[in-house]
């Protein structure tokens, strides 16, 4: 069923666009993320523009994190203050990530960009995560145990603010800068963030794990959101047909994967999703290496 | 197909004699709407002039593009050299009943713009080689944007002729001017002008309008239809 695209200006093949949020959504519910990452490339794989595939991704991840905020927030799941710090830093985060955007697509190398973005950010993300579920794995088989949480110098720096929900009393620069840091990444790559975010609160904020996929869930919604708006008014490329058709996808696959995950252990999801994301950056570091089929490309000029 | 022959009857009945040529489009108003892959329009006459020969050209409205040429840096494709055409066709499509260069001389054939070689495509400063160009005509043809087929035009008992066009579901909305020529021994004996329009209409239009002319507006109203999607979906199989 061929539907056309009014913001990419193409037609697509409909029932494809909803396999594509069928396969995120299921690897998203399996994994407890949001999928952007994944999204946004298969999007550039099928041949929409890398500046559509980006906007409309991060439009699509808003919609599939909401139904799961509002869930963590009912059962109190969501640290609040922590919530808005990081928000607020994600907002002036993703304010600048739209503007380089908006230069960058003005000088013809979006395209780059955003491929070396996710060679680099998924890469290092997924090599983290492949490490520490093997190290998790062997903590498990010798049993060494784990402090409740670590304390770093970074905690130690100066406006400390009490985070009662996460029983902490840290300084506010950390989860500023890394707020800070995800709102940039979700404008540039059209993710949430959920996968940088997570890992990030445990280890580096010593958040418990009890509060921390609300939390994030809280900044993914509201900083995707505000991605979504910007990228509407500086690049016009949010393609809302193409975010409902995935989304359809998307909220179904989702409930199939989260039902797939419950049988699956902590460190085991953790590896495979690690896996996951290391195959991502290297398809799309592949093509940044591999010679192109044309020696020319075509652009419309704006 | 009827109604084509009974106009095609009655563009001869209300032919003037001094009128070597007339033609008209199949359409004069072709809708680009949410289900569009793409039509076909179909050029078609009569001439008085035997033996002749028949050329149509088609030819989109202006929209500048940027060719940028591949260059490796470091192992890594990057977009290198660029260079901008502001006034190339977004269609350009020429079916003749001969291969152009037998028809006209190559003079002729550049004061007309007749043929993809003849196209007016000049780039602004500074001026690149001459690859560029190759380039965009070569990436337009790819997409069925270009097009330039020899024998196009199909000729029915010496007079009638007709010639079928293509248009890719990409073709850039705007005015389209048809010129057909009709050409013995070596020149343009007679020539007909028509135009039609290529307008985006239903719901894509209108969502395309709004995204431009109200993009605030259009980013709140994406957060909410996102919103209430991914909310409704999680209710619907909650139940289920």
């Amino acid at each position: 069923m061929q539907i056309y695209l009014p913001i990419a200006e193409m037609s697509v093949d409909g029932l494809s666009i909803v396999g594509i949020g069928l396969a995120v959504g299921l690897l998203s519910g399996l994994f407890g993320i949001g999928g952007g990452f994944l999204m946004t490339p298969l999007l550039i794989f099928i041949g929409l523009p890398s500046a559509v595939a980006v906007a409309t991704s991060a439009n699509q991840t808003m919609g599939a994190s909401i139904s799961g905020l509002i869930a963590h927030w009912r059962r109190g799941n969501v640290d609040g203050k922590m919530g808005m710090v990081l928000t607020l830093a994600g907002l002036a985060g993703s304010a600048l990530g739209v503007q380089v955007f908006a230069l960058v697509r003005r000088v013809g190398q979006l395209d780059l960009v955003v491929a070396v973005f996710y060679v680099i950010v998924l890469g290092i993300v997924g090599a983290l995560m492949a490490a520490e579920s093997v190290r998790a794995w062997l903590r498990r088989r010798r049993k060494i145990p784990r402090r409740l949480h670590e304390h770093f110098w970074m905690h130690g720096l100066p406006v400390k603010m009490r985070f009662r929900k996460s029983r902490l009393y840290i300084s506010v620069v950390p989860p500023v800068v890394i707020g800070f840091g995800i709102g940039f990444l979700s404008a540039i790559m059209g993710v949430g963030g959920g996968f940088i975010l997570v890992p990030a609160m445990i280890y580096l904020l010593g958040m418990p794990t009890g509060v921390v996929i609300g939390t994030s869930l809280f900044q993914v919604v509201f900083v995707t959101a505000a991605v979504t708006v910007l990228q509407s008014v500086s690049t016009q490329s949010v393609d809302i047909i193409l975010s409902l058709l995935l989304m359809v996808g998307a909220v179904a696959g989702a409930q199939f994967g989260a039902a797939m995950g419950s049988r699956l252990r902590g460190e085991e999801t953790r590896g495979l999703l690690g896996l996951l994301v290391l195959a991502v950056a290297m398809g799309l570091g592949y093509t940044l290496v591999r010679t192109p089929d044309a020696p020319f490309v075509l652009e419309p000029l704006r | 197909m009827r109604r084509l022959l009974l106009s095609l009857l009655l563009l001869l009945v209300a032919a003037p004699a001094a009128r070597a040529l007339v033609a008209e489009v199949s359409q004069r108003e072709i809708a680009v709407s949410t289900g569009f892959t793409g039509a076909e329009l179909i050029v078609y006459g009569a001439k008085d002039t035997i033996p002749a020969d028949v050329v149509i050209t088609v030819r989109g409205p202006h929209t500048p593009v940027v060719v940028r040429q591949r260059t490796r840096i470091a192992g890594i494709w990057v977009n290198g050299a660029s260079a901008v055409f502001e006034t190339a066709p977004g269609f350009y499509a020429v079916a003749s009943t001969r291969p152009l260069a037998e028809l006209l001389p190559e003079a002729e054939r550049r004061r007309l713009r007749l043929g993809l070689d003849m196209l007016p495509l000049r780039a602004n400063e500074p001026r690149p080689g001459d690859g560029f160009r190759q380039a965009l005509i070569a990436l337009k043809v790819e997409r069925g944007l270009y097009r330039e087929e020899n024998s196009g035009v199909t000729v029915t008992g010496e007079r009638l002729f007709s010639a079928r066009i293509f248009l890719p579901p990409t073709v850039p909305p705007g005015l389209y001017q048809v010129d057909v020529f009709g050409i013995q021994n070596r020149r343009v004996e007679a020539v007909r002008d028509l135009t039609f329009a290529v307008r985006r209409v239903g719901t894509s239009a209108e969502i395309w309008r709004f995204a431009h002319v109200h993009p605030w507006l259009y980013g709140v109203g994406a957060v909410i239809a996102a919103a209430v999607v991914g909310w409704a979906g999680s209710v619907v199989f909650r139940r289920g």
